[in-house]
């Protein structure tokens, strides 16, 4: 069973995103933004598989928070498409501290990247009726994002990238190498 | 005949990983047809256990003043009894479902919550959600076992507002965060600090003079716009009861 579940440990973990995405923890948020959940998968799965896996898995969880998200209107794919390709084009750092502290960092970034893209979505819809500046309140959303997705980061990432290191090349989705 | 038999066996759909893929892109495209329900209902089975109790609920009831209460509830039986003669439009009691919340996001973009209450127990997609305090939103989607609520707050809630003390409509629009702005399409429009807000008699979504919030602060003029900051009384971020009202207009 515990072999079982190490080989598809990254599996199962995806099939969890939703459930947290639900579950939404209030304890956990600040200024009452939770972090944005999804990428602490999406990192350490696009680091060690690539920009190409990262782009699709960015597409697949993008898809299931799209439907399980009620704003028919805005879509949260193009930001985890980009994250998942910029997360595939990094490293790995060899040194531990400062791979945690880059973690943190990249999530932070990313975040940002997320929560604009999804922010413009609010503005171009709406711009026709209100002005930019009514909708500047909300921006507080992305900055509080930013910090406590930031603030998880190195802990979550780490437990995560650690999971999936067992289960490496398993499933990995896209490859050009030949047999 | 070997070259031959090679080729053959490198087939894409001889790979017992591509027909891993392929069920699994259609899975994606299940959840995404079925807009998640599959994940709802399991979240609705996994979550049961952990659902408020009553102890919970006992509490509540008791937040509330006695005599408030009592009031009130004569309030609305004259207010019925008046409609009535008058042939008014007036919300039924009847129609109503009691659910609890099983999942909220109140922070961030995404504000919605899911209620225990689903299509199986009569839930219809439109109709809307009160709860202590006031107007809550209203039905967006529904499964088998759950319904999700779109909430006044999120940015895709554009409602129709009523104010009492100046008899003048107006646009309440959610942006995201905790206080969604009401519009009024009238500079000269003499609102005010404190006025209550309740659901407009001329809405063709919600029925009429269901309490929303109160006005908490207003902004100066804009393109012969007023508008005007909303402190929602009913708080989805603490609520665990709520009642669902189909919509009779």
């Amino acid at each position: 069973m515990e072999k079982y579940l190490n080989k598809h440990s990254s599996l199962i973990s995806f099939l969890f995103i939703p459930v947290i995405y639900f579950w939404d923890p209030s304890w956990l948020s600040f200024f009452g933004v939770q972090p944005y959940w999804p990428l602490f998968w999406l990192l350490p799965w696009s680091m060690i598989h690539g920009s190409i896996d990262g782009l699709f898995v960015g597409l697949c969880i993008g898809l299931v928070l799209d439907s399980i998200s009620q704003e028919s209107s805005f879509t949260q794919i193009p930001g985890l498409i980009l994250c998942g390709i910029w997360f595939g084009k990094l490293n790995l750092s060899s040194k531990v501290i400062i791979g945690h502290f880059r973690y943190g960092f990249i999530c932070s970034i990313a975040s940002f990247i997320c929560g604009s893209i999804y922010f413009s979505q609010i503005l171009i819809k709406n711009f026709s009726e209100n002005s930019i500046s009514f909708y500047l309140p909300s921006i507080r959303n992305i900055f509080a994002e930013v910090f406590i997705t930031g603030l998880f980061a190195p802990l979550l990432c780490s437990l995560l990238f650690d999971l999936f290191k067992r289960s490496k090349g398993r499933y990995k989705i896209i490859s050009f190498k030949k047999n | 005949m070997v070259g031959i038999r090679r080729i053959s066996t490198n087939r894409w759909w001889h790979k017992k990983k591509n027909w891993g893929l392929f069920l699994f892109l259609l899975f994606l495209f299940f959840v995404r047809l079925s807009k998640g329900s599959l994940y709802k209902d399991l979240y609705y089975l996994i979550s049961k256990p952990f659902w408020p109790g009553q102890f919970q609920r006992e509490i509540l009831t008791k937040s509330i003043e006695q005599e408030f209460f009592i009031r009130s509830k004569q309030l609305e039986k004259d207010n019925k009894r008046l409609r009535k003669i008058l042939s008014l439009q007036r919300l039924s009691d009847s129609e109503s479902i009691p659910a609890t919340v099983i999942s909220r996001k109140t922070g961030s973009w995404w504000r919605q919550i899911v209620l225990n209450k689903g299509a199986k127990d009569g839930v219809e997609v439109g109709s809307y959600v009160i709860g202590p305090g006031g107007l809550l939103g209203r039905v967006n989607s529904t499964s088998l076992f759950t319904s999700s609520v779109i909430l006044l707050t999120s940015p895709e809630s554009k409602v129709g507002i009523w104010v009492e003390r100046i008899q003048s409509h107006g646009l309440l629009v959610g942006l995201g965060n905790d206080y969604p702005k009401v519009i009024f399409y009238n500079k000269d429009v003499d609102i005010d600090v404190g006025d209550f807000v309740l659901s407009s008699p001329a809405s063709t979504l919600l029925p009429p003079n269901i309490p929303i919030g109160i006005i908490q602060s207003v902004d100066s003029e804009l393109n012969a716009q007023k508008t005007a900051n909303l402190l929602l009384l009913g708080k989805p971020q603490a609520i665990d009861w709520v009642q669902i009202l189909k919509v009779k207009i």
